[in-house]
């Protein structure tokens, strides 16, 4: 059995092939930010932002909801924003039944997901993530 | 230091050339402006050439092959939307600079057909999985921002399409020239909620030059038509806690205005038309705040003033805008210097504003992971 690969560059999964959420946090203004950096690319302090371990849940910020999408892409899904609880703002599918109903603020998870079934060349598959309305929030 | 001047503009009818290449797209724009200013390509000192896809292939010089191949020095410039008013921007500090007289600033895109934006990475496509890249998607992202905290309707959004495409059946050189009423606008086919078809820019092909000189030179060729650049500046996304995720279109906005008001000494007010980028209907709501044409919060009833139309306080994309005016990515920021300088000059036709003597051109560029503004203010002399 092949190991899984992560499928975004937030998802880090550990030798017992269980995820987490990568970031990087500024030890300095405590920014944290999704890629590894030479510098803090808030204040330019010229120690690299450490890597952390990111919250799994969060809130919407905003959304769109993707009628139309490159060829073989399956529509409607929402594209949303999140502010992770302790810092980081992401992007993802937010997967819902009433896109109609959602509002910013509400509160939404990270649930780990195999990326729609992909698999690498050699047939390794994936590790990714979409977003769900948090229990009792929902839409 | 010597103020610097557009003496020539003009663009190519905006639509699709399956049978021409972007040079001879760029070369038919460069031929019309130095027509309009009463020059020829042996009077050039350089070329600053954007396009978006195509600066790396030495767009400028693919141009003077066509027009005539006089050696002088070329810029390529690729700044995503805002490549135009970067390549124009470099023209002006190289003039304001002394180091050239005169100088060719043009913009020319041949679109790749359909959506634009797209996946970065490696491992699956992150379209769908991860939301969305596409730059209708991301638009419509930051226009919910809006709505969300200020009550924004979708109608307010639709009636900057119903607004625009009205003052293109004035501009011939548009991509289109239909009336879309809101309803249909509403009705036509949802891209990304709440944007529809109508919301979202012409994709399409295009080419616009401007001639830029010192004012020596603008003196000595007489001053009849020049227009004089009052504010230039360009910046780049600065850091935002959502940025990339959230397309930050504000502050990078905000950054490149405050600076191209402080250049010129002028605010706001003291505008008579804007060209502001358009891409989406969402963008134009939020840019009325950011270039403080009304306070924050006030963009939806301002749209619903009617003072942003033709006739307005304040008229805002009179060519038709990037929603019907057309899009074409590398020429779009010269396209709407294009514009101001025939309004300061008179010589708009039925889309004139009346007494325009100040004019401001603003652009801005994205991908999925960075960002650009540009921001131009041009006097009538």
């Amino acid at each position: 059995m092949l190991s899984p690969k992560a499928a975004h560059a937030v998802v880090q999964i550990r030798d017992s092939g269980s995820p987490w959420l990568r970031g990087y946090r500024c030890g300095h203004c405590h920014a944290v930010v999704l890629e590894e950096t030479l510098c803090c690319r808030a204040c330019g302090v010229r120690d690299a932002p450490s890597a952390v371990s990111l919250s799994e849940g969060g809130q919407l910020f905003t959304w769109a909801v993707v009628h139309r999408s490159f060829p073989g892409v399956v529509t409607p899904f929402v594209s949303a924003i999140v502010d992770l609880d302790d810092g980081l703002t992401l992007k993802g599918t937010l997967r819902c039944s009433e896109p109609g109903a959602l509002h910013a603020g509400q509160a939404v998870e990270i649930v780990f997901d195999d990326a729609g079934g992909a698999k690498d060349a050699e047939g390794a598959p994936y590790i990714g993530f979409h977003f769900e309305l948090a229990a009792g929030d929902e839409a | 230091m010597s103020d610097v001047y557009v003496v020539g503009a003009d663009l190519i009818k905006f639509g699709r050339y399956p049978d021409r290449t972007p040079a001879q797209l760029g070369a038919q724009a460069a031929l019309l402006a130095l027509d309009d200013a009463g020059l020829t390509v042996h009077d050039l000192d350089v070329v600053y050439a954007a396009s978006s896809y195509n600066a790396a292939s030495m767009i400028g010089q693919q141009v003077l092959k066509q027009i005539g191949q006089t050696g002088i020095p070329c810029v390529n410039v690729s700044n995503a939307c805002a490549s135009g008013a970067t390549a124009f921007r470099e023209a002006y500090i190289g003039i304001k600079s002394g180091v050239y007289d005169i100088a060719l600033a043009f913009g020319v895109e041949k679109n790749p057909k359909g959506l634009l934006g797209g996946p970065v990475g490696n491992g699956p496509s992150p379209e769908g999985l991860f939301g969305s890249g596409t730059t209708p998607a991301m638009f419509a992202e930051a226009g919910m921002v809006h709505a969300s905290a200020y009550g924004t309707t979708l109608e307010q959004f639709a009636q900057v399409a119903v607004k625009n495409h009205h003052h293109a059946t004035m501009n011939p050189k548009a991509m289109y020239q239909i009336e879309t009423p809101l309803d249909v606008v509403l009705a036509s086919e949802m891209i990304a909620w709440p944007l529809t078809k109508l919301m979202c820019s012409a994709n399409v092909d295009g080419a616009a030059a401007t001639i830029l000189v010192s004012e020596r030179k603008a003196r000595e060729l007489g001053l009849g038509r020049a227009v004089r650049i009052r504010g230039s500046a360009l910046a780049s996304d600065p850091y935002n806690p959502r940025n990339p995720a959230l397309l930050d279109a504000d502050s990078v906005t905000r950054m490149a205005v405050g600076k191209a008001y402080e250049m010129a000494g002028l605010g706001a007010e003291d505008l008579d038309l804007v060209e502001l980028h358009d891409c989406f209907a969402t963008a134009e709501i939020l840019h009325y705040e950011n270039l403080g044409l009304c306070g924050d919060g006030m963009a939806g009833a301002l749209i619903d003033s009617g003072d942003t139309a033709l006739g307005g306080r304040i008229p805002v994309n009179v060519s038709g805008g990037l929603l019907s005016k057309g899009h074409p990515i590398g020429a779009t920021g010269v396209a709407n210097i294009v514009e101001l300088v025939m309004h300061l000059r008179g010589e708009a036709g039925a889309r004139q504003v009346e007494g325009a003597r100040i004019g401001l051109a603003h652009v801005l560029g994205f991908s999925t992971i960075a960002g650009v503004c540009g921001v131009h203010i041009l006097e009538k002399v």
